[in-house]
């Protein structure tokens, strides 16, 4: 491609993120096979070694949802339906597939509505569980393989344990590398601000996963020749919510004079922090890595102890995530109708004040319309942190 | 050394509040804001610096607030109302713990600390537990809503009223006058139900005392009743409460001038000229 030799790291990010899908389009003309998921509980390191690319569906927050409502009641959470609504508009019209997770009610309850209504040559359900014991991980461990003989199948292939450690050491250099990108956020001032993160890392999830590890790898360069500007004082941010996939509300923490330094979603942390280990069955790390390592309010954990240390082990990482980034203030950012992060807000907002960081507590409805509401509460919020 | 004045520019949904200071407030003005706000601002500052007999330039520092303080182009920083409205009522009465807002469109809870905001709900989306429901209900029962409050408490027996909801508490007001209920009855239920809707609202920040009662809503004296007879006990207001927010904005110019003082730093400050929002040209 000559126009990737001039245009790359955050420029690319820009480009890959303007037109989400962009590089997925120019992809299938050269016959790429493109599989389409929802949420971060689709094992991709089985998409990848049945030679698929694993393309992750967003939704607009800048586009209202007219298509959607016609299959989708509104008690489908906005995020869902808005990423429905964009596939029904043609967004994702490259796709050979779509593979659909047991990830939460939104998600698991409109698989058939995907299935029968985009009508792609493939359709799977992972039905991922949502408990963390023993007997999960070894249904889960079954489900995984149903996946892996049923793509195959599609493929026309049998996928073999060789091809899937391939898969995983790749997907764990992608994850590497998005680890090395937050080393960055760690300096005062951030090497690079919140907004450029989640650029990059959506334009990371619409892109193969070799072409994204080369994308982080440029974006750490680039960024890293910036050096250290001394600016003044500002507060350092958390963000902690569901499926983030627009940079908007990220910009408008910054631009209300805050840095977002550190956060737990998806594209981000949650799904990028951890890694699969390599086991002589990669079958058995891959399902030990998303059963039991990608902390999400939609896998329940069960009780470990007491209260305090039931906590400890369903948030500690977000604790341990603003100790080492500096972390002032955190703001939860939640979905109206998101049932999995509404459940466990209470907790989570008591577990980081009780550690003596001030939360800021938003419900949003997934579209810009709000964007004025909103920024009178973060630059409160701020104001406080002061 | 020269004077300082501190104006304050509270542009809230309903009503435009000017205030300007020394150490006290010599001169304010409340307007409506109407759809025209952007043009208003000006035309306010400039009643309120007739009022003081000053002229613009020797007003030390500008601070807007309210959900249009984006839209005053002569300020010198934009404030969030939370703090203005914290500060404002810390000023008045520093034994405050907990502030509730009744404002035109919207309702907020500010818990305070040491005359700090350090938290804070806030509802601007539904026109349940704001100003606008009594408007909305008041137009129906062809009543002025200045006449709401001193009517509810000649009610012998307060109605129920089941919808928070304004459109549907409108229908339902229709539907038991036409049952027979009193109208100072219905009203008096309508005061509750707004109390409610605003007291489980707050209840999310831990209500302590003592309670003070700001915006419009504090000058309904049937709402400030039937706030105490849910929270049981007396809330306090503020001498003018529609002005907490302004007088608040004001204070922290002051503070952020003594501040700069003390630093030596040197402020920037918008131009002190009177012209409108250019915001869509």
């Amino acid at each position: 491609m000559p126009e990737k030799a001039v245009v790359k790291g955050l420029a690319a990010a820009e480009r890959l993120y303007q037109d989400y899908g962009v590089r997925a389009r120019e992809l299938k003309k050269q016959g790429q096979k493109i599989l389409g998921y929802l949420c971060a509980f689709v094992p991709l390191e089985i998409v990848t070694a049945a030679g698929f690319m694993p393309f992750r569906i967003k939704g607009d927050v800048n586009e209202p949802i007219t298509k959607a409502d016609t299959e989708m009641e509104t008690i489908v959470c906005p995020l869902v339906r808005s990423c429905f609504d964009m596939a029904l508009k043609g967004n994702y019209d490259f796709l050979e597939g779509i593979v659909i997770p047991h990830a939460c009610d939104s998600i698991c309850r409109t698989y058939d509505v995907w299935k029968y209504t985009l009508n792609l040559p493939y359709a799977h359900f992972i039905n991922m569980p949502h408990t963390t014991g023993d007997s999960s991980l070894d249904f889960y461990r079954d489900i995984l393989n149903t996946f892996r003989t049923s793509l195959g199948r599609f493929a026309g292939k049998e996928i073999s344990d060789q091809e899937l450690a391939r898969a995983v050491e790749l997907h764990n250099r992608q994850r590497a590398k998005v680890r090395e990108l937050y080393e960055l956020r760690k300096a005062s001032p951030p090497l690079i601000s919140g907004e450029e993160v989640a650029r990059v890392l959506i334009a990371a999830i619409s892109i193969p996963v070799a072409e994204s590890i080369e994308l982080l790898g440029d974006v750490i360069e680039e960024v890293g020749q910036r050096g250290s500007t001394p600016a003044p004082k500002k507060a350092r941010i958390m963000v902690i919510g569901a499926q983030v996939d627009s940079i908007a509300f990220i910009k408008l923490i910054e631009d209300s004079g805050a840095w977002v330094v550190a956060d737990d979603l998806c594209p981000g942390a949650r799904e990028f922090m951890s890694s699969v280990d390599l086991t002589a069955d990669p079958i058995e790390g891959i399902a030990e890595r998303y059963l039991r390592k990608v902390k999400c309010g939609r896998t329940y954990r069960e009780m470990k102890g007491n209260y305090e240390e039931d906590l400890e082990d369903r948030f500690g990482h977000m604790r341990q995530m603003i100790d080492d980034f500096k972390v002032d203030g955190v703001v939860l950012y939640i979905y109206k109708y998101c049932d999995p992060f509404g459940f466990e807000v209470p907790q989570i907002k008591s577990y980081i004040e009780a550690k003596g960081t001030p939360v800021l507590y938003l419900e949003d409805e997934y579209s810009m319309s709000t964007i004025g509401r909103l920024r009178t509460r973060v630059q409160a919020f701020l104001e406080m942190l002061g | 050394m020269r004077k300082q004045y501190f104006a304050g520019v509270d542009i809230g949904s309903t009503m435009t509040k000017v205030v300007i200071m020394d150490q006290e407030v010599i001169a304010s003005v409340i307007g409506a804001t109407g759809p025209e706000h952007r043009k208003l601002a000006n035309r306010v500052m400039e009643e309120a610096l007739a009022k003081a007999g000053l002229p613009f330039d020797d007003i030390t520092y500008v601070v807007a607030t309210g959900y249009g303080r984006i839209n005053v182009p002569f300020a010198d920083k934009q404030i969030t109302e939370i703090s203005c409205h914290a500060k404002g009522v810390a000023y008045f009465l520093p034994e405050v713990r907990t502030v509730v807002d009744i404002g035109g469109q919207d309702s907020k809870g500010i818990k305070l600390k040491d005359g700090r905001a350090v938290d804070f709900v806030m509802n601007d989306k539904c026109a349940a537990g704001t100003g606008r429901f009594l408007e909305v209900t008041a137009e129906g029962l062809g009543v002025k809503l200045e006449d709401m409050g001193k009517l509810s408490l000649t009610a012998k027996n307060a109605v129920r009223i089941a919808n928070t909801c304004t459109v549907f508490a409108t229908q339902e007001v229709v539907s038991k006058l036409a049952e027979g209920a009193a109208l100072a009855d219905v009203i008096a239920g309508l005061h509750e139900a707004i109390a409610a809707r605003i007291y489980s609202m707050v209840g999310r920040l831990k209500v302590e005392r003592e309670v003070a009662l700001t915006g419009g809503g504090a000058k309904n004296i049937g709402l400030v009743r039937a706030l105490e007879a849910k929270l049981g006990y007396k809330v306090l207001v503020p001498p003018e409460p529609l002005l907490t927010g302004a007088i608040g904005a004001a204070l922290m110019g002051r503070d952020i001038v003594k501040e700069a003082e003390e630093k030596g730093t040197t402020l920037v400050r918008a131009e002190r000229r009177l012209t409108e929002a250019t915001f869509f040209t």
